[in-house]
């Protein structure tokens, strides 16, 4: 073993007093088997100090794990809230404000008011073929109901009469 | 391995009238002694409660007239004492960082084979790491974080010497283990 050994280390890190380090320096420039050391000692120090200066305050992994995995359920949640509201969101009729019931004569026998129709989509005609536009919805955006009593005088609403209106919010 | 270049006396004469020079203080060595503790096995938690201590002792130091020499060093064993002083988290976590902080030092554009090759490397040093006594793994936490071997000294409480040898003998042992 060279004799310079043991003060390689001290010299790159420059501990070692000026007339000294010059020594070492000018005995590795000459000696193979000191440069050889050197430039392992370099490579173990330069490693150990990266891991060294990537160790920061950032929290343990294991809670970032638990971050993501409850980032996922929250999505999943949203996904299936929205999934389960929609079609509700769908079926809400509109109703519109009933005209004004006219005063009741005393001859007459008093009407009771005529449910709201319900409001179904399936038209006896073909179905039209689908419009490829994808800001234009398949189903109906929106159902609107209308009672049917807003439509004809009173008395006069045929029996099994439906009325549907379709309302598609297009641009 | 240079030190920082953080001057070994700093001027602090005012500092307990909390001017410019404390703030400048605190923030040369805050991070570098936070690393230090998180590397010797405290939480991030238990870290800031230390280094906030120390710079409070440090504060109480001044106002009494202490000697203004080497603050570093003097912040430096206050810190590593009060991590002693923790001895249950210091002794089961010590270096446990340093592991997973190996993964992070990887350059994320590295291929595969090298990241592979890198993450065996870093596994051998953090095996080699575990095994060195705990002296020589101090040590080698104090030079990574600039101090002088003086000054590494005056934190363990051992001779500039002594120091040498510890980081010598640690640092070959590093190699030999890690085969580089």
């Amino acid at each position: 073993m060279c004799e310079y050994s043991g003060r390689l280390i001290a010299w790159l890190d420059r501990e070692l007093p000026d007339q000294e380090g010059i020594d070492v320096e000018s005995h590795v420039e000459r000696c193979a088997e000191c440069r050889t050391a050197v430039s392992a000692y370099e490579e173990v120090s330069s490693a150990f100090l990266s891991c060294y200066q990537s160790a920061m305050i950032s929290p343990p992994r294991r809670h970032a794990a638990w971050r993501a995995l409850v980032g996922v359920a929250a999505a999943a949640a949203i996904v299936a809230g929205i999934l389960l509201v929609q079609p509700r969101l769908e079926k809400l009729p509109i109703r519109l404000p009933s005209p004004p019931h006219a005063p009741s004569m005393a001859f007459e026998k008093p009407v009771p008011p005529t449910p709201a129709i319900s409001v179904r989509l399936r038209p006896a005609m073909a179905p039209a073929p689908p419009i490829h536009q994808p800001w234009i919805a398949n189903e109906p955006v929106v159902e609107v109901s209308l009672p049917a009593d807003a439509l004809f005088p009173p008395g006069a609403v045929p029996q099994g009469f439906h009325y549907i209106a379709d309302v598609h919010f297009q641009q | 391995m240079s030190g920082d270049s953080l001057p070994l006396t700093l001027p602090l004469a005012r500092f307990s009238a909390g001017d410019r020079e404390a703030t400048i203080l605190f923030g040369e060595l805050r991070k570098p002694l936070l690393r230090y503790l998180v590397c010797l096995g405290l939480s991030s938690d238990e870290a800031q409660d230390v280094v906030q201590d120390a710079f409070l002792r440090l504060h109480r130091h001044l106002s009494s007239g202490g000697a203004q020499d080497n603050i570093r060093s003097w912040l430096f064993r206050v810190a590593h004492n009060q991590a002693r002083n923790r001895q249950n988290s210091y002794d089961r976590r010590f270096s446990a960082r340093l592991d997973e902080a190996g993964a992070e030092s990887i350059p994320d554009e590295a291929t595969p084979e090298r990241v592979l090759l890198e993450k065996e490397k870093l596994e051998r040093l953090g095996n080699a790491i575990r095994t060195l006594p705990d002296a020589e793994r101090e040590c080698l936490l104090l030079r990574a974080s600039g101090l002088r071997y003086r000054e590494i000294g005056e934190v363990v409480g051992i001779a500039t010497s002594t120091v040498a040898d510890t980081v010598e003998r640690a640092v070959k042992k590093l190699a030999e283990k890690c085969n580089v």
